[in-house]
């Protein structure tokens, strides 16, 4: 596409706007590309745009994947344009084009390496053709906006261009069937112990075949429809993955096979969707043309970021917070599975309302309903302490789900939660939303100095 | 009593598959059918009191409409001889004359009511409903990427007092014939209006009983309804 004056304009203006929030400190990640679209509705196609272009997407882990692989292109001497602390949308990825182009419209950098929002596919791919694009799966995810799986399947498929490579999850039997006309490698998790005959979670979106209709019959479930399936009617199946991992959570290790070549990775928890996004990052990064070996090292020094995760121990009782993405309902029953399955006795703080919902309309809680709160009735939670305006609705969720009522404690106040805990577990753990963070982290922090105090002294 | 719950592997969307597990609980001494999309439905051929189907995807419709086809004079059958439906979300417009997409195509639905839906796939429709059953009032969500119009007055199921109901502009939300419910409302509808529950388990003989965790869904449902109630809350978005 040409550079007509408009384009420029428009482009001049966003620079001016991105240099003045920068100057201010303000966060430049999204409206100087909101500015540029609004001025020039085709800006993303008439800017220049990195000669190699890697996208991420999916509904899940979409965000870590991206910073593995930009910090893995980074330590590997690649300069890489990317959104990672900015928006996942049209005017964020306009908005990092903008800040990696000269005055007149020239990409500086060769690489970019962009986190997509599946639902902006329809703005972005018209646009900025991804020379790979990962897709990390494809579950339920925000009612409102994403609808269901299959929804945002068919988009994503008639909008990837056809000359994008797709680096696929063989374990999804949802987002495996992107684009099929697209070439594709697919990415797996060996069979593992704790896979099960069929699935115990209240959302499974691929029990149908999609060809006849038939009940699909799975070779193991891993948690939802992550696993491998066949239909006993028809040839549909699972593809075979070109990247085969072999998670050992034991000795938190991770060993990838090509061909013959296999390599070893080092896992830094031992969380199933950390070992899908490590092995989704090594199966893009090599296809773009880097050596797993090389890449062991490298991938194995990743952090969790600590709004998302931390732990810390003090006396004798643990104090977790994990993100637990509110209106996700994949996302939440994962981290309810995780705390499941922990070791010891647990008392859970559940904070989980929508931020903007509960000040200028009601929550749309319908979502909880396809959330595995199921997993919280787990004998080793001890209790359950639930905080915000939507408690009433969680402690009916978990009734429903059939935990003990007396274990239930609704608070209205997210930050008087830590009033009801009764230190009698081996963990407390803070699940929190996303736009939650500080809130939590507070929570998390009231409840460590509360606990240093009982244990006398510093802790 | 017997309840069929129709293809519930494909029609779950929006929380709904616990719907169905809280209709469970409701009616523990139940026969409780699970019909496979690949089966005959149990209604063709045994009585049944009380069928249930939930969303589902809009590729679900069709497969749903090819599948409930054979079976329209059955259908029509059970609501005249008053049998319990409760049809949720986008389920409603299988029993409506048909669905227009995005491209203008109109899939042939049952055809047992005169409304007809039209799809915009890019549209998504997004709000709070509050609306009236005789005196009850009923809250409920709606997230839709379509509405039903062509709707008859007096087949409206709820009143609408704030928020859209069948269609912008339409006065009643979700179709009413006899025991026949269908609404696009969203909650799931029987956890939120314990009143509406009530009065649909005394529709199956059951007067009187204490709901499964009624005080609590109560208290939420009384929450729920100032919140509603409350004109400065948004109902769009
Ligand atoms: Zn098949």
């Amino acid at each position: 596409m040409k550079k007509t004056p408009r384009f420029l304009f428009a482009l001049f203006l966003a620079k001016i706007a991105l240099i003045t929030q920068r100057i201010l400190k303000m966060n430049a990640s999204y409206f100087p590309g909101k500015l540029a679209i609004t001025l020039c509705p085709d800006f993303l196609g008439r800017i220049d745009k990195p000669e190699t272009i890697i996208g991420v997407t999916g509904t899940n882990g979409k965000t870590t994947c991206c910073n593995l692989i930009i910090d893995a292109l980074t330590d590997l001497g690649y300069d890489v344009l990317n959104n990672r602390f900015g928006s996942n949308i049209n005017a964020g990825v306009a908005s990092s084009l903008i800040s990696g182009s000269t005055l007149f419209g020239k990409a500086k950098k060769e690489i970019a390496v962009f986190e997509i929002d599946e639902r902006s596919s329809v703005r972005i791919y018209p646009y900025v053709k991804p020379t790979f694009l990962l897709c990390t799966n494809l579950f339920r995810d925000s009612i409102r906006r994403n609808a269901h799986s299959e929804y945002i399947l068919d988009i994503i498929s008639k909008y990837v261009p056809e000359t994008t490579k797709l680096v696929l999850n063989a374990d999804d039997l949802v987002s495996s069937r992107i684009a099929p006309g697209n070439e594709r490698v697919y990415f797996g998790i060996e069979r593992m112990e704790t896979d099960l005959p069929e699935s115990i979670n209240i959302v499974n979106d691929m029990r149908l075949c999609p060809v006849c209709n038939s009940e699909l019959k799975y070779d193991f479930v891993r948690y939802h429809h992550i696993g491998r399936a066949h239909c006993p009617n028809c040839s549909f199946s699972s593809p075979k993955p070109d990247y085969l991992a072999k998670a050992d959570f034991e000795n938190l290790t991770l060993t990838m096979t090509r061909g013959l070549e296999s390599t070893q990775f080092k896992l830094i928890n031992d969380s199933i969707f950390n070992a899908y996004n490590l092995t989704a990052v090594v199966a893009l990064l090599e296809q773009f043309g880097i050596e797993a070996k090389k890449l062991s090292d490298i991938l194995s020094n990743q952090k969790i970021v600590e709004t998302r995760f931390s732990e810390e121990k003090i006396g004798d009782i643990e104090v977790i917070s994990n993100m637990a993405k509110g209106q996700n309902p994949i996302a939440c029953s994962c981290v309810f599975d995780y705390v499941k399955r922990a070791e010891g006795t647990k008392e859970v703080i559940l904070l989980l309302d929508d931020v903007h919902d509960n000040a200028a309309s009601s929550e749309n809680i319908c979502w909880i309903y396809d959330a595995d709160f199921e997993f919280l009735g787990d004998e080793s939670i001890k209790r359950i302490i639930i905080g915000g305006v939507r408690a009433i609705d969680y402690k009916v969720r978990l009734e429903i789900a059939g935990v003990d009522e007396s274990k239930i404690i609704c608070i209205d106040k997210e930050s008087d939660t830590p009033d009801a805990v009764r230190w009698d577990a081996d963990k407390i753990y803070v699940l929190h939303e996303l736009y939650r963070n500080d809130e939590a982290l507070a929570v998390r922090d009231e409840i460590k100095r509360r606990l240093r105090e009982r244990t006398g002294g510093n802790a | 009593m017997t309840v069929e719950f129709l293809y519930p592997a494909l029609a779950n969307l929006y929380g709904e598959a616990v719907e169905m597990k809280y209709i469970e609980q409701c009616l523990p001494d139940a026969t409780v059918v699970k019909t496979k999309v690949n089966d005959e439905p149990y209604f063709a051929k045994n009585d049944v009191d009380f069928i249930y189907m939930g969303p589902m995807t809009e590729r679900g419709q069709e497969i749903v409409i090819e599948k409930l086809s054979p079976y329209k004079e059955r259908i029509i059958e059970l609501i005249e001889a008053g049998k319990v439906f409760l049809i949720i979300g986008n389920a409603l417009e299988i029993f409506g004359d048909y669905i227009e997409t995005d491209e203008g195509e109109k899939i042939k639905a049952l055809g047992i009511f005169g409304t007809y839906a039209k799809r915009k796939m890019m549209k998504r429709y997004n709000s709070l409903y509050f609306g009236k059953f005789d005196e009850m009032k009923i809250v409920g969500f709606k997230a839709q990427f379509s509405h039903s119009y062509g709707e008859s007055e007096d087949e409206g199921l709820f009143e609408n007092i704030r928020g859209d109901g069948l269609h912008p502009g339409s006065r009643f939300e979700g179709i009413r014939r006899n025991n026949f419910f269908a609404t696009y409302l969203l909650g799931p509808l029987l956890i939120l209006n314990p009143d509406f529950t009530k009065y649909l388990l005394s529709l199956l003989g059951i007067e009187n009983a204490a709901l499964p965790c009624e005080n609590d869904i109560r208290t939420a449902y009384e929450k729920r309804l100032k919140e509603f109630e409350n004109p400065n809350k948004e109902y769009l978005g």
